[in-house]
């Protein structure tokens, strides 16, 4: 980056086309951007450093999509707008330095050697977002309510609710449901024939362990659920425990809102 | 509920886990595996593996439900049986069912009821997801066909390498009795994939294909013997996966079994890794053990046993080798070896690259040639690089990840 540049701190609404919009803004006045605030995130604002206001503009934000995908082809486009869900704190640093250094190259070369670094972080960051969209289309876990809803609370590392929809709608198609990002507070809602997002107002379901309260589920869900709890370790062979590798495969932290993994129904 | 956990229990285990290879047959199901959780001991849950009854009219010594075996026993009704399956499918607990059964009766009784659990699943519940079945040996091949058209893969279990021991272990069983559906499973789908071709609504025939079990470390049999099997396996029946199973003493002392303290899981591992290398490295079985060296190496991983058995092939040099040659660097896997071939036009493969691609240079850089490396790493005698290796720990057989 070029050192002379005025350094200033982009403030944007959280959305892809928000951030778009502040990538135009700062490639039109050259500035160079010292971080990007998710204005929703809840994140400080700083108050040392010049800060700018980028009001998401849909033209804008086009103008840089359209840009990356004329350069490096329409999967690329996909890939950054998969690299921008990450959880990762400096990602959209990382996405600011690869769109500057494909800007800069007219022929889109520069992001066909995926082991320069600039070029693998965002791959990487990507990776694990559609990594943990494979991961959820296992660890999300449906309760029926008592009035013929499917629910289910999830609480991944990147934002992927809405790329759960495809798998989900392919396998429960006739049957309204629910899934529900608890951290970021917003879901989808499948209502038998289409998606749509929401954001629950009031929030009947358990934070923690993602149980919704008795009078709300159905009959037959405890029965089901326990059921699925013996199974669980019934299915387990004790002569030969690997915490490590169960550990591994399944973190901690997704453990909350899975019924098997939840104690106090241990056999 | 009880019946659950004593068949549940009962079908533990069966190895095989994995939902894949079913790519977008009728209902739900992905060319990818999908786990839904993973028990204690590390394996994944994918589907409700489950036994239809653990009563059985055979005695088989390495098998917990052999008739000589005082443990609780219990039976689904098939109704039961596919109406949990539905509704642990619904909460997305699992992505199918994995059916096997103990004998009663006789094979063709067991087999009809397998069937019919499925049946119901399929026409009564439309159920899309992904349906394991055991083929029971020496059902009739009807009742096979049936299931091969219901099952999204089937398998018959080996459990013993070779003909002689399995008569021994299990006196009512032979080879016959499983090759012969095995055969039959690999005919059937071939001619469906035939069928499909011309007509694409043809139904389909087990269209993950088929598995099977070995049982290591019960019978004298040596890795050898048991990696010509499994490649004769995945040539002759194209098996989609063998899976290794390390004894484990599950019945009270038998004369014909060795007394283990623990099972070979060192072993086994071993097995897998050099199953992997076969599917996915590009491997004979000839290649990773002969008459003389019979059996895996348990401290060292089948790959860096290969190289250091071949100095002649190494150092690679990464920036002109062919791709089969960097699979066979030790530390350099599928992943990186396809990064290396798509990138290396770009610019030399440096110290940093191998690193970023999370390539283990611990092992790597006895095998290439590298200018950021002492030339002296890659020009060691097989037996100090193997001192090296041991000395750090590496190669100790704690990697367990294979599954």
């Amino acid at each position: 980056m070029k050192p002379n540049r005025e350094k200033v701190a982009y403030v944007f609404d959280g959305s892809l086309e928000g951030f778009y919009t502040a990538v135009f803004m700062a490639f039109r006045d050259k500035t160079e951007p010292s971080r990007f605030l998710a204005a929703n995130a809840g994140q400080q604002i700083p108050l040392l450093e010049q800060l700018r206001h980028a009001p998401a503009d849909p033209a804008l934000a086009a103008r840089v999509d359209l840009g990356v995908a004329k350069r490096s082809g329409a999967k690329n486009a996909c890939m950054l707008k998969l690299a921008f869900r990450s959880g990762q704190e400096d990602v959209l640093l990382l996405i600011w330095r690869y769109l500057c250094r494909l800007f800069d190259c007219p022929d889109g070369s520069f992001c066909r050697n995926m082991l320069d670094p600039d070029v693998w972080d965002v791959l990487q960051a990507a990776r694990r977002v559609k990594r943990e969209v494979h991961r959820f289309h296992g660890f999300v876990r449906f309760r029926k309510t008592a009035d013929g809803f499917w629910f289910a609370l999830i609480d991944p590392d990147n934002d992927i609710v809405d790329l759960l929809i495809p798998h989900f709608r392919g396998r429960y198609a006739a049957r309204p449901w629910v899934i529900y990002d608890a951290r970021r507070n917003r879901g989808i809602w499948y209502d038998g024939k289409k998606s749509h997002d929401v954001v629950l107002e009031n929030k009947a379901f358990s934070l923690s362990d993602g149980t919704l309260p008795p009078a709300a589920v159905a009959d037959d869900e405890e029965h089901y659920c326990r059921l699925w709890q013996h199974y669980y370790h019934s299915v387990s062979i004790a002569q030969r425990p690997n915490q490590r590798q169960m550990k591994a495969a399944m973190p901690r932290r997704y453990w909350k809102y899975l019924p098997e993994k939840q104690s106090g129904h241990r056999q | 509920m009880q019946k659950l956990r004593v068949l549940a229990d009962a079908a533990k285990y069966d190895v095989s886990c994995s939902s894949s290879g079913s790519s977008g047959g009728g209902g739900s199901t992905r060319s990818a595996g999908i786990c839904h959780s993973f028990t204690e001991d590390g394996r994944c849950i994918s589907l409700l593996k489950i036994l239809f009854t653990n009563h059985c009219i055979y005695d088989c010594a390495y098998c917990v439900n052999r008739r000589s075996n005082d443990r609780p026993r219990a039976a689904f009704t098939a109704k039961e049986l596919a109406g949990l399956t539905g509704e642990f499918y619904r909460r997305n607990y699992i992505e199918g069912l994995f059916l096997s059964s103990g004998v009663m009766v006789s094979p063709d009784h067991t087999m009809e009821r397998l069937n019919e659990v499925v049946r119901i699943l399929r026409q009564q519940y439309r159920f899309g997801g992904y349906i394991h079945m055991k083929t029971i040996p020496g059902a009739d091949p009807l009742l096979v066909q049936e299931a091969g058209l219901l099952a999204d893969r089937l398998s018959v279990n080996i459990e013993i390498p070779t003909e002689q021991q399995l008569i021994r272990l299990a006196p009512e069983k032979n080879f016959s009795s499983v090759f012969r559906p095995m055969d039959q499973i690999n005919r059937e789908a071939g001619i469906s994939r035939q069928e499909r071709k011309k007509h694409p609504k043809a139904p389909r025939f087990a269209p993950a294909g088929q598995s099977t079990q070995l049982i290591v470390g019960a019978t004298p049999e040596t890795d050898f013997t048991i990696l010509k099997l499994a490649s004769g396996l995945y040539r002759q029946q194209q098996l989609k996966r063998v899976y290794y199973s390390g004894f484990m003493p599950v019945n009270s002392h038998d004369a014909r079994l060795p007394a283990l303290q623990k099972p070979p899981l060192v072993r086994e591992n071993r097995l897998y890794q050099a199953d992997w290398l076969m599917r996915f490295y590009h491997f004979r079985f000839d290649e990773i053990l002969d008459e003389k060296n019979s059996q895996l190496d348990l401290q060292l991983d089948p790959k860096l046993a290969h190289a250091l058995r071949n100095p002649q092939l190494f150092p690679v040099d990464l920036d002109k080798a062919p791709y089969e040659l960097i699979l066979r660097v030790p530390g350099i896997g599928v992943r990186s070896a396809r990064i290396i071939m798509a990138n290396r036009r770009h610019g030399h493969i440096g110290l940093s690259q191998l690193k970023r691609m999370g390539v283990a240079l611990n092992r790597a850089r006895y095998f290439i040639c590298c200018r950021e490396l002492p030339a002296a790493a890659a020009s060691l005698y097989p037996e100090q690089i193997k001192q090296r290796l041991l000395k750090k720990g590496e190669g100790q057989g704690r990697q367990l990840a294979l599954f």
